[in-house]
């Protein structure tokens, strides 16, 4: 009875919190997309993470235990090594893309050094506005990877939410 | 009475989808005031040229200079983008910039396209360098933004937040992936909508709705058009290979309610479903599309002078 009153009250109390604002959190150095660990004294991370460094996306496995292997496993049929090919398939379009955003860079560097003039002609017609030579295929891949990274992030919230009900 | 663990669960988790509005995610941030040891705000880099599908701090720091830099970003189809630049360290009068556009500008077309788009196609830049206060933040209208940016010095950079808010009547959609469905309404806003795949895709009309009366008024006999321009309210399908939907050709329209299914293969880099409304009715309009593989694409005519991607 009083267990079941404390679980109504809980839901209640959520149901009326205010969002919490997610702030950047300042750190030196270099920022990392850091899922927090769930031990703050070890710096291991567990099950297969879809991470970004730079310009390069890798997969972080975890200490290889395989109680841990989360529920990102749902997400793809194939478990956790899906998970990792994938990965490595966006690791090696996104290399393309640097080789290839190379060049986008060289054909637009122009095109930007006159971007300001091209706003002001903006203002005054219809000229064409500060714009990018990217090819539909090109774009297609980064939607996919950024959707392949919204997949990951969300199994990652539902893997921590599923732990917490478990608490 | 007593209330089984189930029925209290589920009670939580609608409790928290109704909050936003949303059914499909719940945010795990509500609870990290409750639990302290767990944080979900992440730090990401943000490269050169990249895309953002999420929420979150995209931090930017060029290790060299950076002169042609573009961030697409993309929401749900039923979400806008609001953008917030944030700890931004660049020389404007060195020539740095950043920039926010609503919508996307992609070989130079833009998409919505300037007819389908509320703002001027100027009033559609926020410039950071013109103004740092009111050059800070963005807010798009609809899923798609994107932000430029050129920055000369070493270790220069800003950061970017993404927060997406809730959109109820989604106009101009970008979709994310080459298969869905969607449903489209326009209730009484003279407005043009266009729903916007990039990819060859084969449509089906599911639902068709137009003109339906504000009031219980007669609808007048309608005289039959060869095509739709001047019927007032119709859907129309576009093809073609940029994102500017006024310079897509159109393979098909539809000015009256359909109640079966309609069907068409777009064999272009860009199919779009548009609806044009005239703000006296409410109108309505289901799809769904699938990608078309490549030895389903439609055929074009051999020795075919026309500069058109194939339409079956």
């Amino acid at each position: 009875m009083k267990l079941n009153l404390l679980g109504t009250t809980v839901i209640l109390l959520v149901a009326f919190l205010p969002r919490y604002e997610c702030r950047a959190i300042e750190s030196p150095g270099s920022a990392l997309r850091i899922p927090a660990p769930q031990n703050q004294n070890s710096q291991q991370l567990s099950g297969p993470i879809l991470e970004r460094l730079g310009e390069e996306y890798f997969i972080r496995l975890g200490n290889g235990d395989s109680n841990s292997i989360p529920a990102t496993s749902s997400m793809y049929p194939g478990g956790p090594s899906s998970i990792f090919n994938r990965a490595l398939q966006l690791q090696l379009t996104r290399r393309l893309l640097q080789g290839k955003v190379g060049n986008i860079r060289e054909l637009i560097g122009d095109l930007a050094d006159h971007g300001d003039e091209s706003m002001e002609r903006g203002r005054r017609s219809e000229e064409p506005p500060i714009s990018l030579d990217l090819t539909f295929h090109l774009l297609r891949e980064m939607m996919e990877m950024s959707k392949a990274e919204q997949l990951a992030q969300q199994a990652q919230n539902n893997r921590r939410m599923m732990e917490l009900f478990g608490k | 009475m007593k209330v089984p663990p189930r029925a209290q669960l589920l009670l939580f988790l609608v409790s928290l989808s109704s909050r936003m509005g949303l059914s499909r995610y719940i945010e795990v941030k509500t609870l990290s005031r409750d639990v302290s040891h767990l944080s979900v705000c992440f730090l990401y880099i943000l490269g050169c040229l990249d895309m953002l599908s999420t929420e979150g701090s995209f931090t930017f720091v060029a290790s060299r200079p950076q002169l042609a830099c573009a961030t697409f970003v993309i929401a749900e189809p039923s979400e806008v983008i609001g953008l917030e630049l944030s700890d931004v360290n660049i020389d404007c009068r060195a020539g740095d910039f950043i920039k926010m556009f609503d919508g996307w500008v992609l070989k130079g077309e833009k998409f919505p396209s300037s007819q389908d788009h509320p703002l001027a196609s100027h009033q559609r830049y926020t410039d950071y360098c013109s103004s740092s206060a009111a050059g800070s933040s963005s807010r798009s209208s609809q899923n798609v933004a994107m932000v430029f940016f050129r920055i000369h010095g070493e270790d220069s950079g800003f950061t970017l937040t993404v927060k997406k808010l809730h959109n109820p009547f989604p106009c101009n959609i970008m979709s994310q992936s080459p298969e869905g469905s969607f449903t489209m309404v326009m209730p009484h806003q003279r407005r043009n909508c266009s729903f916007s795949i990039i990819y060859p895709v084969e449509i089906r009309l599911t639902e068709l709705s137009l003109g339906q009366a504000k009031s219980n008024e007669l609808i007048p006999q309608r005289k039959v058009w060869s095509a739709c321009s001047g019927s007032g309210d119709y859907v129309e399908l576009l093809g073609g290979n940029g994102v500017d939907t006024s310079h897509m050709f159109p393979v098909a329209d539809l000015c009256f309610s359909l109640s079966g299914l309609a069907q068409m293969k777009i064999g272009c880099d860009n199919s779009v479903v548009r609806l044009v409304s005239s703000g006296n009715y409410i109108n309505r309009v289901s799809f769904q599309y699938r990608l078309l593989d490549r030895d389903t694409l439609p055929k074009a005519p051999e020795n075919s002078l026309d500069n058109f991607c194939s339409v079956e």
